[in-house]
């Protein structure tokens, strides 16, 4: 179930703030360019209303931050994962295909967690078809589905979502 | 800047950033397969590009510096999830020929 729609203000209140700080960040904080910088970025969020139209999943501060540090960690063991692969001289890979069906709702949740699990360790997101997301898997003998599941609750969690495992269970 | 324990943190973060970039390349040797392939470059590339970050925001001269700095690396995480993903979807769709024993040397 899509939660209630957020009021489109905050959401271009909200895309407007983050551009703003982007454009500050990019022109190093330069004052002169602040002025042009806040007309472009209020102009851009309103735009992308258009483009991309508030989906109703808020971002939580809280779990957002609980994800950054779920995905750098993760992220460490990803790269260390394949430099380990690639220079053991057997070259201990078995790659093979699986495909599960997500309990995250569809729009950004769906859209976070299949190009999350491109970066974590051993998946890479090959077709999203409604719930149903095929991986690639670096070694099928590794327990890719226990860790898929782990990054949905954390990609739940970022949009305030409690994911449940019917589909897990309904198979 | 002068602190030479700093100098040293971020050297060696500098030459672990290179090194990971030069395994992930060496993926695209030793690996057969597009699939596989990706792999090694989007995470092994990840990694080596947050420790160079990592290294040089210490560097930065303002607090606009610094979050350009991450800003890049958030660019660059974004650009190679949707490029790998691309990819893979492109090959799924119309898998590539096999390959012709040229890398079944090692």
């Amino acid at each position: 179930m899509p939660p209630a729609p957020v009021s489109p203000l905050i959401t271009v209140v909200f895309r407007g703030t983050v551009l703003f700080v982007a454009w500050w960040a990019l022109t190093l904080g330069e004052s002169s360019g602040l002025a042009f910088g806040a007309v472009v970025s209020a102009l851009v969020a309103v735009v992308s209303l258009r483009l991309f139209p508030a989906s109703g999943f808020s971002v939580r501060p809280a779990g957002l931050m609980l994800f950054l540090g779920y995905f750098l960690s993760r992220s460490v063991v990803a790269g260390v994962d394949v430099a380990r692969r690639l220079l053991s001289p057997a070259l201990p890979v078995q790659p093979g295909e699986i495909t599960l069906t997500l309990n995250l709702p569809e729009g950004s949740p769906r859209w976070l967690l299949a190009n999350t699990l491109s970066l974590m360790p051993g998946t890479l997101s090959i077709l999203l078809e409604g719930n149903r997301l095929t991986l690639h898997c670096l070694d099928i003998r590794d327990r890719v589905e226990r860790d898929v599941r782990e990054t949905e609750r954390q990609v739940g969690r970022v949009f305030g979502l409690a994911v449940d495992d019917s589909a897990e269970a309904a198979r | 800047m002068t602190d030479p324990l700093m100098f040293v943190m971020q050297s060696v973060l500098l030459v672990l950033g290179c090194l990971f970039f030069a395994v992930g390349t060496l993926g695209l040797f030793r690996f057969s397969d597009t699939l596989t392939r990706i792999h090694a470059l989007t995470k092994v590339d990840n990694l080596g590009l947050g420790f160079i970050v990592l290294a040089l925001l210490p560097l930065a001269p303002s607090l606009a510096g610094g979050l350009k700095t991450l800003l890049i690396w958030a660019a660059a995480l974004a650009a190679s999830a949707t490029s790998a993903h691309l990819i893979a979807r492109a090959v799924h769709v119309r898998p590539e020929p096999p390959e012709t024993g040229e890398a079944d040397h090692d």
